[in-house]
């Protein structure tokens, strides 16, 4: 019963088979990495250092984030769909292990381009956060939600006829709550008051986009 | 046509009466009659989106493409809502606040229903085939479901807000004239009275289309 394997073991060779292929071309992480870069570096040359202003920064962190995130994670599923492997992949998994195995890729790929971004992003702009743990949670859960959110309108805007051009459109109100707590997550910890508050919310938003994408996955892939 | 005629009249009537019949609030002066407009503006949006959802997951339930008609025609007509809802606050904001657009979290969550339908409506766009279109835009619906409540719900709590809530706060129910109170149901229930007939309209075109395309795809 190859369709109903949706245990761990399928989760993880769609994981492998993920990082294979992009391995083998790098195109996605090139062009993800490439943008992100030119993200910060336009916004830092435009701004220079802002290290007494933890609102400026907060914004600007998450903006650069948001946008290498939306520039890149419809990648995964638009693959598929371009080079006709889709359905392939629909035989030998069920759609939830495909779902959760292109979501743990991409949440690899956020944390390959934030190892890169969020460093050069705090030496341009002169300023270490003052509590790492808080800020790292910020980032992580922060990231887990766009995740989320990202991998399941990519997997709607893939079957589409604009793809990439209408996901960053599309997935933008779903990801509207997330930017707006890491963002005060982010700003918070900088002037060093309490993230407690914008880490529930980044958790239970992220907790329920995982719930409703197992729930609405098996109704995405339906004519192949 | 007799029901149309009816709700016209009722809508031209109590417009009529916020003009002439009803008194100014102190403090709000001219701008008190943005009430009778905007809030049963932002409530068609609301009900309008409520009804898009609901019909979406239907859709996926039972496959019925009427469902689909359903929710797309009540997306469409919840944008224009939804539209009149923003503009009317905007100038009310830019005549008691100073300026057009601040942020306010009520301004965030409306500006958000936008995007939510603005997206919707252009993934609608995308896909050709009725049924794949119905099924995704379903799925979005369902997504967007999930964050809504997130925005209308959260954010007021986290960020500090201007808004008037004459509805909510109940001190505000108490200073509101009886004749205010009056003519602003009444127009409350006009306004929902017009989404449904528009929707009505709007879910028949619909369904004539849908019928054209396959007797024309049946002959050809």
């Amino acid at each position: 019963m190859p369709a109903n394997r949706s245990s761990s073991g399928a989760v993880w060779a769609i994981v492998r088979k993920e990082c294979r292929s992009e391995w083998r071309t790098r195109y996605g992480l090139n062009a993800a990495l490439l943008f992100a870069v030119t993200g910060l570096a336009s916004t830092s040359f435009a701004v220079g250092r802002l290290g007494d202003r933890p609102d400026v920064l907060a914004a600007l962190l998450w903006i650069v984030l948001l946008f290498a995130a939306l520039a890149s994670l419809s990648h995964a599923f638009v693959r598929e769909v371009e080079g006709h492997t889709m359905a392939l992949l629909r035989l030998v998994a069920s759609p939830t292990a495909i779902a959760i195995g292109k979501l743990l890729f991409n949440l690899l790929f956020l944390v390959v381009i934030e190892v890169v971004t969020v460093p050069l992003f705090l030496v341009l702009m002169g300023a270490a956060p003052p509590r790492w743990p808080a800020f790292l949670g910020v980032l992580a859960l922060g990231s887990l939600a766009l995740g989320a959110g990202a991998t399941l309108v990519a997997a709607i805007v893939a079957q589409t006829r604009g793809r990439g051009a209408l996901f960053a459109g599309v997935s933008f109100p779903l990801l509207l709550p997330v930017l707006a707590a890491a963002v005060s997550g982010t700003r918070a910890q900088w002037s060093g008051a309490s993230v407690a508050a914008e880490l529930r919310l980044l958790a239970a938003y992220a907790v329920a986009l995982l719930a409703a994408s197992l729930l609405l996955y098996d109704h995405l892939w339906e004519d192949g | 046509m007799i029901r149309r005629g009816l709700l016209l009249a009722w809508i031209a009537g109590w417009i009529a009466a916020a003009f002439l019949w009803a008194p100014l609030v102190p403090v709000l002066g001219e701008t008190t009659r943005v009430l009778y407009f905007h809030i049963p503006a932002a409530w068609v949006t609301v009900l309008a989106l409520g009804w898009s959802m609901v019909n979406s997951l239907l859709y996926l339930r039972r496959r019925d493409l009427e469902h689909d008609h359903q929710a797309a025609a009540a997306a469409e007509i919840g944008l224009l809502f939804c539209v009149v809802a923003t503009v009317s606050g905007a100038l009310w904001a830019k005549a008691m606040w100073g300026a057009y657009w601040n942020w306010d979290p009520r301004e965030t969550s409306i500006f958000f229903l936008l995007l939510i339908y603005g997206a919707y409506l252009a993934l609608r766009s995308a896909i050709d085939q009725p049924e794949r279109r119905a099924r995704l835009s379903a799925v979005y619906s369902a997504i967007a479901f999930v964050s809504v409540p997130f925005l209308i719900f959260v954010v007021p709590r986290i960020y500090f807000s201007l808004h008037p809530d004459p509805l909510i706060n109940p001190r505000g129910k108490i200073d509101m004239d009886p004749r205010i109170r009056v003519v602003f149901f009444a127009l409350l229930l006009g306004f929902t009275g017009l989404f449904f007939w528009v929707q009505s309209l709007r879910v028949r075109v619909a369904r004539l289309e849908r019928r054209a395309e396959e007797r024309r795809e049946g002959s050809g």
